[in-house]
Order: structure tokens, then sequence, then C-alpha cells
């Protein structure tokens, strides 16, 4: 073989290798990430071959998710309503509202461990980390923003160009990459350093107070059955008894299956974090925790729908009191303080 | 321990990577060489063609149809996927082709082209396909190409595909602007909508030639079929539920091997 011949071979294999690299995956020279995640933690849902955790990635991703362009006038974002100092719930906020005023008719749900959800929103309509931001960024009372508009504002946007072809080699737009980005940067919203995880760990010099440990005694008889450790949620849709709004006029995850079984079925929230995400339940109707005990103590709506292990609970003025001093371990003080999610700068 | 999140580089995710670069490199490499060494490549395809019709006349924007049941409409909007095609030789061997999805709409004269490549040579008696999106691909997260939800196929307030869309009016419709509105989706629990087909027509991949296969899709089987639609009842359906899948029921039929 001539070497005129070797350098077409070669000059032809470089192509190949563009044409084999371009759109999909991760860019050349990216730095792929890898989330270090403790060893007694089940294998998580999301498919990580399919999307890649690069540095680059996860800094699109980060950057999409304070840029208020993503909403239709340029004024919500989506940590307008995830904020990092609430878990990512809305603080002080019962229901989400969106550009122009407008509400919605649901409370903002925490972020963090969603690699490990197999559906999102409070009724499980969305079925994939992916995909999940598509509904508020389209939803008329949110972001109200279509995607082809979207796209076309990120295209014509300088900082974008830079950003999508660190991430993926090229300054292609789509919305794979940029729902892809997205979910990099959720997926590393990792919450497992609480109090609670010390105590569990084993760590020198952390342990229980009295009242903590007799609130998580309570906790594992009384809660532990639905909001199952380590996730404090098994990821179910139940109905916990919360009386029907006819405000809201919400039954949950029935208008998702048209199945009268799923009447006010909603996603069990994940108890970490929950002394930072006030307000409480899919409506945010209750602003204190101590609400929610009573809701359960004797607040509770009859009906078949309602889970077996919610009905008649009773729970003591001293088992509320010891609960609240359990679930203030399950704050994770190091995940609303990281400085990897924090607010970014949004140019221009 | 300390068990705050941490970026590691990952030498075994690498590798991994690379393996897959590679594989895809490799498959680059041998349709290069397929197109090389002669027109196998090439002959080894097939091609569909749709033609839009309506009650046996060709499908026009604004145009007047009847339903059996004697409602007047007209069609503004045409759009469903196709995937999964297999075809069954002459033997009655059936040879799936991997999975593909097309999103074939009336306002794009270039969706109503299907090419599909990597059937063997040989003679040919039928060929098969789904309408609609398999459930995997329902559930597989963010995609492009056909599958992007710029095109206003995929239901964000309860995830999935709409399989296939007809927009129109009627003055039978009791909704808004008298309207006909029929999003047809869902691909799990009891209301799945991938509707199978299957159609006879023989034909024969050889060297040097693309066959081509004319089908039709008639609009007017949507309202007409097993499960009458009316208007004045039913002039839209935008969920996973019973109306839709009596429609992809009666969809399922709406094409036929075009007479030449």
């Amino acid at each position: 073989m001539n070497s005129k011949t070797t350098y077409v071979i070669m000059a032809f294999c470089l192509f190949l290798v563009g044409i084999s690299l371009r759109g999909k995956g991760p860019g050349p020279g990216v730095t792929y990430v890898t989330l270090r995640l403790p060893d007694s933690l089940p294998k998580p849902v999301y498919d990580f071959s399919k999307n890649p955790l690069t540095k680059e990635g996860i800094a699109l991703g980060r950057y999409l998710f304070y840029d208020p362009k993503l909403s239709r006038d340029s004024s919500v974002s989506c940590g307008f309503c995830h904020q990092q100092f609430a878990a990512f719930g809305h603080f002080d906020h019962a229901l989400a509202h969106g550009v122009y005023g407008r509400m919605g008719i649901r409370s903002v749900p925490t972020l963090f461990n969603l690699i490990w959800q197999k559906d999102f929103m409070w009724d499980g309509a969305v079925n994939h980390l992916d995909i999940q931001p598509m509904s508020p960024i389209v939803a008329e009372n949110e972001m109200d923003m279509p995607l082809n508009e979207l796209l076309d504002r990120l295209k014509c946007n300088e900082k974008y160009q830079q950003l999508f072809k660190a991430a993926y080699g090229t300054e292609e737009v789509t919305s794979e990459r940029m729902f892809k980005a997205l979910a990099q940067f959720m997926a590393t919203m990792i919450s497992f350093d609480s109090r609670y995880d010390s105590v569990k760990r084993g760590e020198a010099g952390v342990a229980f107070t009295a009242e903590e440990a007799g609130g998580y005694k309570t906790f594992q008889q009384k809660c532990a059955g639905c909001h199952k450790e380590p996730f404090f949620t098994d990821f179910s849709a139940r109905n916990n008894g919360l009386p029907y709004s006819p405000n809201m006029n919400d039954m949950g995850r029935m208008r998702i299956t048209n199945n009268t079984g799923d009447y006010m079925k909603f996603k069990v929230p994940s108890l970490r974090n929950v002394m930072v995400s006030a307000p409480y339940m899919h409506d945010g109707r209750f602003f204190d925790i101590f609400q929610v005990f009573a809701m359960y103590d004797h607040g509770q709506e009859k009906g078949s729908t309602v889970d077996p292990l919610v009905r008649g609970m009773q729970l003591s003025a001293k088992e509320q009191r010891q609960l609240y001093m359990f679930l203030l371990t399950l704050t994770d003080k190091h995940f609303l303080k990281n400085p990897d999610f924090s607010e970014v700068m949004i140019a221009n | 321990m300390i068990l705050i999140m941490k970026y590691v580089n990952s030498f075994c995710h690498l590798q991994k990577l690379f393996f897959f670069n590679y594989i895809r490199f490799m498959n680059r490499l041998l349709l290069f060489l397929c197109l090389l060494i002669g027109h196998t490549a090439v002959s080894q395809s097939v091609s569909i063609t749709i033609t839009h019709e309506v009650n046996h006349q060709p499908m026009r924007t604004n145009k007047a149809y009847y339903t059996a049941q004697g409602d007047t409409f007209t069609i503004t909007k045409f759009k469903y996927y196709l995937s999964n095609f297999s075809f069954t030789s002459e033997s009655g061997e059936n040879i799936k082709l991997p999975p593909e999805y097309f999103l074939v709409s009336d306002d794009s004269a270039a969706s109503k082209t299907i090419s599909l490549t990597g059937l063997p040579l040989g003679r040919y008696k039928a060929v098969s396909f789904m309408i609609g999106v398999d459930s995997i691909m329902n559930c597989t997260g963010a995609q492009s190409g056909a599958l992007d939800p710029i095109y206003g196929m995929f239901w964000t307030w309860n995830s999935g595909y709409i399989m296939a869309k007809l927009e129109g009016t009627s003055p039978a419709s009791h909704l808004p602007g008298h309207v006909l509105q029929f999003h047809i989706g869902g691909y799990r629990g009891a209301h799945q909508s991938q509707r199978m087909v299957q159609l006879q027509t023989s034909f024969v991949v050889s060297t040097g030639k693309t066959p081509v296969v004319h089908l039709v899709a008639d609009a007017a089987t949507w309202f007409n079929g097993s499960n009458p639609i009316r208007f004045s009842e039913t002039a839209g359906f935008m969920a996973p539920g019973t109306i839709g899948d009596r429609i992809a029921d009666n969809y399922s039929h709406m094409f036929s091997v075009k007479k030449k």
C-alpha cells in the first residue's frame, strides 16, 4: 500500500469518526463525570448510558436551569420556583406561579435524588427525567414557551452556542440536547448527607437525642410504610386521606389513568429536607408540619381509595413533638448549600 | 466517608464509550465498504409511498367529505407515526427491520415516501408495520428525528406520543368553531393505541433495483369502521381512553395496497 492510499484511508477514517460523533452524545474533549453515591443505595433508574454525565453537559444544564429565557416573557426560570435553599421546592408558596402572574393548581415539588424516580409530577404523569422539564416549559400557567420558539431563541444566543459546542461538539441546538443537559444537571442533585445519614453511618460522636430517637421509632411504626428509607418515599402514588378540595377540583392520579381507583392519589413525597420545604401536600394547603400531623391524626377524609396504611392513624402530642424533632434530622445542609447547584449569572 | 457528591473521572466509563464509538465507527465503515463494492446496499432497500384519500377520493384541505353516518366534515391536519416495519418472504420467513420511526404528515410530500434499508434479496409477499410508536420508545426519554417533541406529537400532561392526529371541522360538531380534534394516544395499561397492520403485496428485492410499494391511507376509516363515530356526540378526543382505542381500531384498517 503506498503512502497516498494510506493517507486517503486515514483521512476517510477521521471523516467517519466525525460522522459517528455528530449530533448524538457528548462532544470531543469533554470531561466525564461519575456520581459518587453511597454503596448501600440501589442502582439508579436513570439510564446514564443514554446520557453520560459530563462536566460540560452539567454546566449547560445548570445554565438552562437558571435562565429565565426559557419562559415566554423571560421572567421565569426553573430555578425561579425550584429554590436551592428550599431543597428546590418553592419557599412560602402554596401553588406554583408562572408568567404574567398566572397560577397553577399544585405546589412545587422538591428536586433531589431524581435518578431513582421512575415517574414525575404529583400524579406521576411524566415517565422520564429527560422529558420532565417539557411540562413546565410549555404549560400556559408556568413558562408558556413553545418548544420551537425556545430552540430558536437558544440558537441565536452566543452563550448557548458556546455551551452546546462544549457539551456536544457542535453548536446545534436540539430539544434532545437541551433536555439531556437539564437532566444531567438535575441528576447531580443528590441528597444523602443529613444528620440522620450520619447517625445511620455510625459516624463518631453523632447520635440521635432521646427525642429524635423517639421520633424515629414513631416514624418507623407509622410513616415508613410509604415514606420508605433510604429515600423516605417508596415512589408510589397513594391517597393519604387528605380531604378533597372543591376549590381546586384536583383528583390526583385519576386524571391520568381515568381509573376511579386512583381518586385522590398523589405521589408520596420524600421526607428528606421536609423541614425546609414547606408548604406541604400537593396543593400546599399546610404551612406548618403540625397541621400535617393533625390531618393524619384526626383530619382524614374517608373513602375507598384512602390507603390502609394511614387509615385510623393516631399521633399523640408526644409522638408529634418527637416526630418533629426527628424530621429536623433529615435536613441536608450540605445539599442546600452545595455551590455546584447554586444560581449562575445569566449574561444575556 | 464523606457522602457529598463529588465529580471524578471514571476510566471504566470512558472505555465503555470508546467501545460504543468503535462499534458505531465499524458500522459506518461496513456500510461504506458495501457502497464501494457495488450496489448491494442500494438494492437492499425498499421504498414505500403513501397516498392520502378520503372515501377513495384524494385528500384535500378544506374539501367536504361525508362519513357513513352522513356527517359532513373537512380535514385540516392529518399526521401519524409508522414504525417497526417487517416483511414476509415468499417462503413465509418474517424479516424484522431495526425499529425506525417515521412521521407521515399530509402537508409534507417528503414524509409520504418512506425508504427502508436492510432487506435481503428475494421475493416478498407481505409487509407489516405499526401505526404509532411502541411502548419502549414512549418511555425512553428525550429523542430527536421524527420523535422530536417539537412536531407536536407528544403529550406533556401525560407522557407519551400521539400516535395519530386528525383535525378538521364539521357542522355537526358542538365544539367551539365546529372543530374536529382527534389526538389518539396511550401506550400502557388498558388503553394502548398502537395498531399493527399487515398487507399482502408481492415484490422482489433484486440487485440494482429498489422496489416500490404503493399504499393508500383512507382517512374516512377513522369514523366508519366497526366503531362508527357521530360528530354530534364525539367531535374530539385527546387522551388515552376508550374512544381513542375505538378510533385506533377503526384506523387500523385505513391502509390498503394501491390498485395499479
